[in-house]
């Protein structure tokens, strides 16, 4: 057995994982709430990365950083949630809000037309040569020279412990949050039934606002993740990580949070699995066929319940 | 009322179509079409002055550019002016652009498009209008199987050179012998997956065990498939067309330990965005920036486009001198038409250009004895080592 492979696969599949959970809760939420699937969440991640590019930018190259890395990670993930979640706001404003009376088809190209629409002004204002945080570059590598080393001689860089315990941490709040707090309350009985909702006074629109801001704090924390792990940031990354992420709302169960978790765990390890002991050539077709099969098995993802009805 | 409506949304329908049978049959400038040379002649460019290849596209453009602008104060050379076309490095906006330039009666021939696929889609609009159409940058083997002879031509040789120099590289300098283990990637593009067979099929018939794998151009993580990279494997070759992609490989590559060395193709030269030391990578024209025969030169561009360049651009700079010899040989009657400018231009033949060599075409259009550079990443910068 060659731990060295399966370790690194395995690391590699939960960094990934990670990603994708973060980026699936935003699908997650707002379906759950609207029942719309905001193909725009991915550029949102896009976003966010970018974000975090331009801040980093402000104290200097990659090369020339002296700033404190914690601060500067921090800062930037900071700055991408609170841009991201306003992206989020203004889009569901401007875009999704006069539609919820409309037809589920208008929303949905709507969505569409909004991610097109991100990912050109992002090429035209930004250029679409793709930039790098190049985090190996930071202060001599450092934050890839610490870490830890696994079974099989794996070494696990800083920039992957950040992103895994980083997003757990976003996970565990969002969860507290959700279970715990009267807004989180409001968002799960908005989900249940909007009208009803409505009716017992909660201010759905309120709801709506927050949910949106949520799910996209969490994708733009996601974008400054994958910019410090897989260091590139360009106009159109957010196409196939959204694509990805979506499945994994799917795969665990759309609409349910904890499916999304574990939806982006399992595409990120098959990803890296796939590659690692089939083929790298194959890779999306094996994702895509684990989402067959769990849809012809459980149709309502892992983790999701069947919707009831009433005819 | 229904079938008022069907009348009326067929009648729209059959409008439309005639419209666009009308448009298409619309004939372009005609081949046989001639202008006179006093008011000067057009050629085109077409290059990716923005979007992703805008760095190259630029360096291009501004090469082709120094070159007219020196030949234009030339004391009896008939004055050239140069059209612009960005194609943004797609070929559907390259085929945009060229519809523009085939309808441009002036125009006589063009430089460009950069990309192997561009030059795909702009051949038969640019074939059927008679122009002949040089690119700086394009090495697909197959642009010069014969179907574009005459029209066609590059001034840089095809990957049919650069796949077996690479293979050759492997095996002479950097020890890579039967039985060693070579890993290819493609990035599922068309040029990266046509020379990745050729490296394979050249590795695979030294003995050398070939690990074919493929990644999307999309991809942002390779780092499930740098842990396939053995100790064993002596070089990684990535054909990639996007440097920032085997940029990420690399570090990634080093991240975990492996010793492997990286060899890229043409696509990933550029030194802002692949930079990891010990790199290799194969290009189709040296760095005039170290040539001692063209110091003059580059410097009196460095004087017209401060800034850096990179050896994308001076190909380009070539097939300006190679456009102008032939237009001003053709305006000797006067006159000039997109044919004879072919014509001459087909019987090109430089001794000495600022790459360094000679210019003569084959039958096809290729360049007769071209031959790639491979330059190795050492601190940063590229230095050339072949």
């Amino acid at each position: 057995m060659n731990w060295n492979l399966f370790v690194t696969e395995l690391v590699a599949g939960i960094t990934h994982g990670a990603l994708y959970a973060l980026i699936a809760l935003g699908y997650s939420m707002v379906y759950g709430i609207l029942k719309l699937l905001n193909f725009a969440h991915g550029d949102i991640f896009m976003v966010g990365a970018f974000i975090g590019y331009g801040l980093m930018t402000v104290f200097g190259t990659p090369e020339t950083l002296t700033v404190n890395l914690a601060f500067l990670i921090a800062l930037m993930l900071i700055c991408a949630m609170i841009g991201g979640g306003l992206l989020g706001v203004m889009v569901e404003r401007f875009a999704y809000r006069r539609l919820r009376k409309a037809p589920r088809i208008a929303p949905l190209i709507t969505a569409l037309g909004v991610s097109f629409f991100l990912e050109n002004a992002a090429q035209l204002v930004l250029g679409a040569e793709p930039v790098s945080y190049n985090t190996y570059a930071w202060k001599n590598s450092v934050l890839w020279t610490k870490g830890f080393t696994l079974p099989g001689k794996v070494h696990v860089g800083l920039p992957q412990v950040i992103v895994v315990v980083g997003a757990i941490v976003l996970v565990v709040l969002l969860t507290l949050f959700v279970q715990r707090t009267q807004i989180g309350k409001a968002m799960r009985a908005t989900s249940f039934d909007q009208e009803a909702a409505a009716m017992m006074g909660i201010d759905v629109d309120r709801v709506i606002v927050v949910t949106f801001f949520i799910g996209s704090a969490l994708a733009g924390a996601a974008g400054v993740f994958n910019g410090l792990v897989y260091q590139q940031a360009f106009p159109y990354m957010g196409f196939q990580a959204g694509l990805f992420a979506f499945t994994a709302a799917v795969v665990g169960g759309i609409g349910n949070l904890p499916g999304a978790v574990l939806g982006g765990l399992l595409i990120g390890l098959a990803e890296a699995f796939a590659t690692g002991y089939l083929s790298s050539t194959f890779q999306q077709a094996i994702v895509f066929a684990l989402l067959i099969a769990v849809m012809l098995v459980r149709p309502s993802g892992l983790l999701g319940r069947a919707a009831v009805q009433k005819v | 009322m229904l079938k008022r409506l069907g009348l009326v949304a067929t009648a729209g329908v059959l409008a439309a179509l005639a419209i666009v049978a009308a448009a298409v049959a619309r004939p372009m400038s005609s081949a046989a079409a001639t202008a006179t040379c006093s008011k000067g002649v057009t050629l085109g460019i077409l290059a990716p002055i923005t979007g992703p290849a805008g760095s190259i596209g630029s360096d291009q453009l501004h090469w082709a550019q120094f070159y007219i602008s020196q030949w234009n104060k030339g004391k009896g050379h008939v004055k050239i002016k140069l059209v612009q076309g960005d194609t943004q490095l797609d070929p559907s906006k390259a085929s945009t652009v060229a519809q523009s330039f085939a309808s441009n009666g002036s125009m006589m021939a063009v430089i460009g498009p950069a990309g192997s696929d561009e030059v795909q889609a702009v051949a038969p609009i640019l074939k059927k209008a008679g122009l002949a159409f040089t690119s700086g940058s394009a090495t697909r083997v197959s642009l010069t199987d014969g179907t574009l002879k005459g029209f066609f031509f590059r001034v840089v040789p095809n990957d049919g050179v650069q796949g077996p120099t690479a293979a050759d590289y492997m095996g002479t300098t950097l020890g890579v012998k039967s039985g060693d283990s070579v890993m290819v990637v493609d990035d599922q593009e068309s040029y990266s997956t046509g020379l990745a067979d050729i490296v394979g099929t050249s590795l695979t018939g030294k003995g050398v065990k070939v690990d074919r794998e493929s990644v999307s151009q999309k991809a942002t993580d390779f780092s499930s498939l740098v842990a396939k990279v053995t100790a064993d494997t002596k070089v990684v070759y990535l054909p990639f067309q996007l440097a920032s992609q085997a940029q990420l490989f690399a570090q990634q590559l080093k991240a975990q330990g492996k010793t492997a060395i990286v060899f890229g193709s043409d696509g990933t030269f550029d030194s802002s965005k692949f930079n990891v030391d010990g790199s290799y990578i194969s290009f189709f024209a040296p760095d005039v920036t170290t040539l001692a025969s063209a110091a003059s030169t580059v410097a009196a561009f460095h004087k017209q486009f401060p800034g850096a360049t990179s050896p994308f651009g001076a190909p380009n700079y070539v097939a300006a001198q190679a456009y102008a010899a032939a237009i001003q040989t053709a305006c000797k009657d006067k006159k000039i038409s997109r044919a004879e400018v072919r014509n001459v231009f087909s019987k090109t033949n430089l001794k000495t250009t600022i790459l360094g060599s000679g210019l003569k075409f084959t039958i096809n259009g290729d360049v007769a004895g071209a031959r790639f550079h491979i330059f190795k990443i050492v601190n940063g910068q590229y230095q050339t080592v072949a």
